[in-house]
């Protein structure tokens, strides 16, 4: 075979797959910590598998985390985000990708500038538009006196509802939906709402199934705007949020354990949506380096 | 897709049934009036959280307000900038120096990994296996990993414990000042290699087989293959692991936050995490827009050289 020449493929196995145990061995790390007793951890010399067996961390964890909380509010937030930006990455993707009218030029360079912005430059003043937002929370008119959007899951969701790159992805696909299709269907007297719904979508769908992902992970694992919201209002913390706080207020040398068993809770969900979707998923991000 | 070849022949005919131009310019107008109507979401969200937040953080930059009453704000014009890179302020050695060092050292070791990786996957049976493994990190949150290498950096942990078995001494990684930055760096590394190996796995799969096969034939060894072949063939992917890598890594302060909040000392305080504490633990909401600015600015600048030197050298070769 032509490959041979190129490399001994041993030495190339031989690489992967330490690499791959260098990926893996932290979660395993984390999974058998979660199973170890109180004074079993940061106890030398260090042991990887746990002495004793047991779910008590996972109990433990479920006592001083109001897990079911932290679960719907991440559940709502990632749900709310992720459909909202199915519908406008869609919809604007549709208008760009197969519409005719002045300004689409200038639009498609907007969405395209706003994957250039650092998110950091927004989170000052996205929170003082929350907090001033007008006739919420106590405001006035003029957005003040009260807390505005600051307590309410929806200041959680607000900066996500819109994404450049999935304006971009869904463009990028609907181009090369023929536009044949469409034009008969115009001929026969169906508006562009039907066609979009009806045509356009259903073409779409493996890549609005990537998109529903890429989104899911990004806003299941969103740390610094939930912990700013859920500064404001405790009341719309998230998973990741809590079990920070979890390791923040513990002992740490003491209840390690409780903490992994807290990490282990808060990443299976998406760890194992990821590992029956990972076809969908990993074609997203291979899409996403080719633009 | 074959019912409608028929239909498009006798489109001509349908057209001239049509009674004049009047009906055209109607639904051009209406496709724009539609368009418009799609694009209302997101240009309305685009005013109020792209084009708003823009112009109330440079209003921000050039004053001072400590964050609670909008009529408080008190114009300053260039003070913050000028305070930040005053004598004594921090802001440029450690915080910046550390933010191009951690993007810097993360950028190095994630691509020579990736590349290392993503060119031996290549050749080997179950890549799927191989890329999930690699990814796996990419779908974890960062509170996860933070905490997870957090806990294996100390005393009792397993880096430790490998080290010991090694018969080496350990190391306090997170609380040595001088360990620290690499300590975080190899995390970030650690947990974006895999988003950049599957680009580039994506980039060598696009490559002709034919110019191997060539190079083969013409005996060059393994190593001129990669270095004249392969790496000139994917500086697209490189440049697209580069430029976004570089990007997260200058922003990037949720790692740090979560391991070490910019300690010990100041050994990992970043540009963000700075900005981010000086916003909302200091209630210095001028220094902070200002701050933010001038990370812009640099990001903008970094970017922009990549794309640069790339293209430059692509007309070079």
């Amino acid at each position: 075979m032509s490959r041979r020449r190129h490399g001994v493929p041993w030495v190339s196995y031989l690489l992967v797959v330490s690499g791959a145990v260098l990926m893996v061995v932290p979660f395993l790390d984390m999974v058998m910590t979660s199973f170890k007793g109180p004074g079993e951890s940061g106890k030398l010399p260090y042991r990887f598998l746990p002495e004793g067996f047991g779910f008590g961390n996972y109990r433990a964890a479920l006592d001083q985390l109001d897990l079911p909380v932290l679960f719907r509010n991440s559940v709502t937030a990632t749900a709310l985000i992720t459909g909202s930006v199915l519908l406008t990455s869609s919809l604007a993707g549709y208008a760009l990708a197969k519409l005719r009218f002045p300004g689409r030029d200038f639009v498609f360079r907007l969405v395209l500038a706003t994957m250039m912005f650092p998110p950091f430059l927004f989170f000052v003043p996205h929170f003082l538009i929350l907090v001033h937002w007008p006739l919420a929370g106590g405001n006035d008119l003029l957005g003040r006196g009260g807390a505005g959007l600051t307590v309410s899951i929806v200041a959680l969701v607000m900066p996500f509802l819109v994404n450049g790159f999935g304006i971009f992805l869904m463009r990028q696909f609907m181009v090369s939906v023929p536009d044949e299709i469409l034009e008969a269907a115009r001929l026969d007297g169906a508006g562009e709402f039907t066609l979009w719904w009806r045509i356009v979508l259903p073409q779409t769908k493996p890549v609005l199934v990537t998109l529903a992902l890429l989104t899911f992970v990004d806003s299941w694992n969103e740390y610094i705007w939930a912990l700013l919201i859920s500064t404001a209002d405790p009341d719309v913390m998230t998973l990741p949020v809590g079990i920070q706080l979890l390791q923040d207020y513990i002992d740490p040398t003491r209840t390690m354990p409780v903490v992994m068993a807290g990490l282990v809770l808060s990443i299976l969900p998406v760890l194992v949506l990821f590992l029956l979707l990972q076809k969908h998923y990993i074609r997203g991000v291979m899409l996403s380096g080719l633009k | 897709m074959n019912t409608l070849v028929p239909e498009r022949a006798d489109r001509p005919a349908s057209r001239a049934r049509r009674p004049g131009p009047g009906l055209a310019a109607r639904a051009r107008r209406r496709q724009t009036v539609v368009a418009y109507l799609f694009l209302a979401p997101t240009l309305l969200f685009f005013a109020v959280f792209l084009a708003l937040p823009l112009g109330f953080a440079l209003l921000l930059s050039m004053s001072r307000w400590a964050g609670f009453d909008l009529g408080d704000i008190r114009p300053v014009g260039l003070d913050n900038f000028t305070g930040l890179f005053a004598r004594g302020s921090t802001f440029l050695t450690p915080v910046l120096t550390n933010t191009l060092l951690f993007a810097l050292g993360t950028v190095a070791v994630a691509l020579a990994g990736a590349v290392l990786v993503a060119t031996c996957i290549d050749r080997l049976r179950f890549q799927g296996l191989w890329r999930t493994l690699y990814f796996l990190p990419m779908v974890t949150t960062v509170v996860a990993v933070g905490n997870v290498w957090k806990y294996m950096y100390e005393p009792g942990g397993l880096v430790n414990g490998v080290l010991n078995a090694l018969g080496l001494g350990s190391v306090a990684f997170l609380q040595d000042p001088h360990t620290a930055l690499p300590a975080v760096v190899v995390v970030q590394a650690w947990a974006s290699a895999g988003s950049a190996i599957l680009v580039l796995t994506a980039g060598l799969k696009s490559i002709p087989r034919s110019y191997y096969e060539a190079a083969e034939l013409d005996g060059a060894g393994a190593a001129t293959v990669f270095r004249k072949i392969t790496l000139p063939l994917l500086r697209p992917s490189l440049l697209f692991v580069c430029v976004t890598q570089f990007l997260t890594g200058l922003q990037s302060f949720a790692l740090i936050t979560v391991m070490t909040k910019g300690g010990p000392g100041d050994a990992t305080a970043v540009a963000a995490l700075e900005m981010y504490r000086q916003a909302f633990s200091y209630g210095d909401w001028g220094t902070a827009s200002a701050a933010a600015f001038v990370l812009f600015v640099v990001v903008l600048v970094i970017t922009l050289a990549q794309l640069w030197v790339f293209r430059r050298r692509g007309e070079d070769t």
